[in-house]
């Protein structure tokens, strides 16, 4: 599904070159479930950026479902941003003014989905997340908990094949963080492929492959040991 | 992004912000009334003019000494205040020749002061033949007009206007028979116009004295020329035939070759009108032109507030982005919230027009005693809800351009 060989980005602040990312390479399959860990400014999210088609990079080769970036102009890929991957945000990044209804809907109208099957899919995603009873309610009056979960329903509704979860835990308590973590672990069991960025081990914990980056480069790219996933406290 | 949605998404945005969204609108609202309002004056005035001077005949032609060039609204020499003493009786007794012609009025104008007993006033004064009353439209109420025998004889008679009669002879006294004096030379007065008000060009017909046109030639200005002739074709012929028949003549008697030199301008009720109708289209344009100044101010405190909004809503856009949406569908969305504000000003906009222009027809009609038309034109209409779109366009293309081009990273890290 993601495949990235040598993969670059250099930023330039103030004439100063800066290099986020310094050749990565390594490959994600349908169905896993990833972290990507890191010490602040270490890349990590400059590449769940590059990954979820937010930003490109300045060198190497990005390969999405067999597509490279460089083959596809920005329209695209929004298009592929809209239809095969989701996006959970730190600061959830939720419409307050809006109903957890409406706000769960914004991808659909940027998809091709008919207007006539929107309803149900916003219903199904909201339920998939626990939250059904709050479908109406502004999402400014939910606590941070129910925020991230709905923003979970928002990167469901569209079905997408990934979902990029940029520190999904790090504005939550450790109950709530517990409680996304254990929706994003759910839904990796349905099949879904999980991307996700943290710095804490406990999160990292709950997915199948971490891979460690340090200075713009990959440290280490290894497996979970599975004992004690979703026993421990995350904070 | 359907339409449907942007524009549902652009309403929920600027419902969220009533006050902010009422208060944008208003530069646009005042824009818009302020054109419909001025439109519609200036149309009113229009058809006043033009109704005043269709009121004098569509059969009348005026000549008048000068030439006045080729050009549409290039004045006749006399009418810049030059002295032209070309026209005269000959000039006259042509025309009355000419079987087309029914009859040549020739007048002559001064202004004097008008004097009886203790009451005096400032008048203009016209000294004309007995035709002009039937001619120019302005029946004798009181008394009697004067008479062919009076012009030739150079009869000390005049008829005066209803409200001078008023002015110096008081609401309970009988003007007619009275003598009054005008630059030392006295009349009596024969009788008094039966209706006044402002007659075409401007005429005060209510302070207007008239006399037989020997006497105000000879006694009042001493001249032997025309200021002008007024001449009526006979309803058998074509105006233009007639017109042309009497330039034929009047070249002919003053040895005119070159139409370039002629030394005489005709003008006919068509050719004021048009002259009129341009002026004031002109001056509608103008008013028109004023007002849109507080379109454009209005433009751009639209432009100000989108800007504003598109700071606010950075987030909002990033995330937009993030989730699939492309450079076009946010500048859509911003580009339709710009153009529902400005075309809802425009409505509200028109609609306060129309209520100003009601309260203008009210207090003009009631207070100012002037038969003023109400005049609420669609193009005036038209052109408010066309500007105000296009206003919105025009001024929300900027903002929307630059939340489009936002780049969803810096956007949603936008604090």
């Amino acid at each position: 599904m993601i495949d990235v060989r040598d993969l670059k980005k250099e930023y330039t602040e103030e004439e100063t070159p800066t290099q986020a990312l310094r050749g990565v390479t390594f490959s994600i399959d349908d169905g896993e479930f990833v972290a990507i860990m890191g010490p602040s400014g270490s890349g990590k999210s400059t590449l769940l950026h590059l990954l979820s088609f937010l930003d490109r990079p300045s060198g190497g080769v990005y390969t999405f479902n067999g597509k490279s970036i460089d083959d596809m102009d920005d329209r695209e890929l929004a298009h592929v941003r809209n239809k095969d991957m989701g996006f959970v945000f730190q600061s959830f990044n939720l419409l307050s003014r809006l109903s957890v209804y409406d706000n769960v809907e914004i991808p659909l109208l940027y998809s091709t989905i008919a207007p006539s099957k929107r309803q149900s899919l916003v219903h199904e995603a909201v339920a998939s997340v626990g939250l059904e009873d709050k479908l109406y309610v502004e999402a400014g009056r939910l606590s941070g908990g129910q925020k991230q979960r709905i923003a979970i329903a928002r990167a469901l509704v569209t079905d997408p094949n990934v979902i990029f979860a940029d520190e999904p835990t790090g504005n939550l308590d450790s109950v709530s963080g517990l409680q996304v973590m254990e929706v994003l672990a759910s839904l990796h069991k349905k099949g879904r492929t999980i991307v996700l960025v943290t710095h804490e081990t406990q999160t990292a914990e709950f997915a199948d492959r971490i891979i460690r980056v340090k200075d713009g480069m990959i440290e280490s790219d290894k497996a979970v040991t599975k004992h004690h996933r979703g026993n421990v406290p995350l904070k | 992004m359907l339409i449907r949605d942007a524009f549902k998404t652009s309403v929920r945005s600027l419902t969220h912000g009533k006050m902010r969204s009422v208060l944008t609108m208003l530069g646009i609202v005042i824009g818009i009334a302020s054109v419909i309002v001025l439109m519609s004056i200036g149309q009113s005035a229009q058809q006043l003019i033009l109704s005043q001077v269709q009121g004098i005949g569509s059969n009348l032609i005026f000549v008048v000494p000068g030439g006045s060039g080729n050009g549409k609204f290039s004045a006749p020499a006399s009418a810049q205040g030059i002295i032209i003493t070309s026209l005269v009786e000959r000039d006259a007794d042509a025309f009355r020749r000419e079987p087309s012609v029914t009859a040549a009025v020739p007048e002559v104008r001064g202004v004097a002061e008008i004097v009886y007993g203790s009451n005096s006033a400032n008048i203009s004064y016209e000294g004309t033949t007995e035709q002009f009353f039937e001619v120019r439209n302005l029946p004798v109420g009181k008394g009697a007009a004067f008479t062919k025998s009076d012009v030739d004889s150079g009869a000390h008679v005049a008829i005066i206007g209803p409200v001078l009669a008023k002015t110096l002879f008081g609401q309970n006294l009988d003007p007619v028979g009275k003598t009054v004096r005008i630059k030392d030379v006295s009349f009596r007065i024969a009788g008094v116009l039966a209706k006044g008000g402002t007659g075409a060009f401007g005429v005060d017909q209510d302070n207007l004295v008239i006399m037989p046109l020997t006497v105000a030639q000879k006694q009042l200005l001493g001249i032997t020329y025309y200021g002008d002739v007024v001449v009526e074709a006979s309803p058998q012929y074509d105006i233009a035939f007639v017109k042309s028949r009497i330039t034929f003549a009047l070249r002919q008697d003053h040895g005119i070759t070159d139409p370039n030199k002629d030394d005489f301008t005709i003008r006919t009720q068509e050719d004021a009108l048009s002259i009129l109708g341009s002026i004031t289209s002109i001056l509608t344009l103008f008013l028109a032109a004023i007002a849109s100044i507080s379109l454009i101010v209005g433009g751009i405190g639209i432009m100000n507030i989108m800007l504003v909004a598109v700071t606010e809503r950075t987030r909002e856009i990033g995330l937009r982005k993030a989730v699939g949406a492309t450079d076009t569908d946010i500048l859509q969305q911003f580009l339709i919230e710009s153009v529902i504000l400005t075309t809802t000003g425009g409505v509200i906009g028109v609609l306060l027009g129309a209520v100003l222009v009601a309260l203008v027809y009210l207090g003009v009609t009631t207070f100012g005693g002037i038969d003023w038309v109400f005049a609420f034109p669609l193009s005036a209409v038209l052109l408010g809800l066309g500007v105000s779109t296009i206003s919105g366009l025009a001024f929300g293309i900027y903002p929307a351009r630059q939340a489009g081009r936002k780049n969803p990273i810096d956007a949603l890290r936008y604090e």
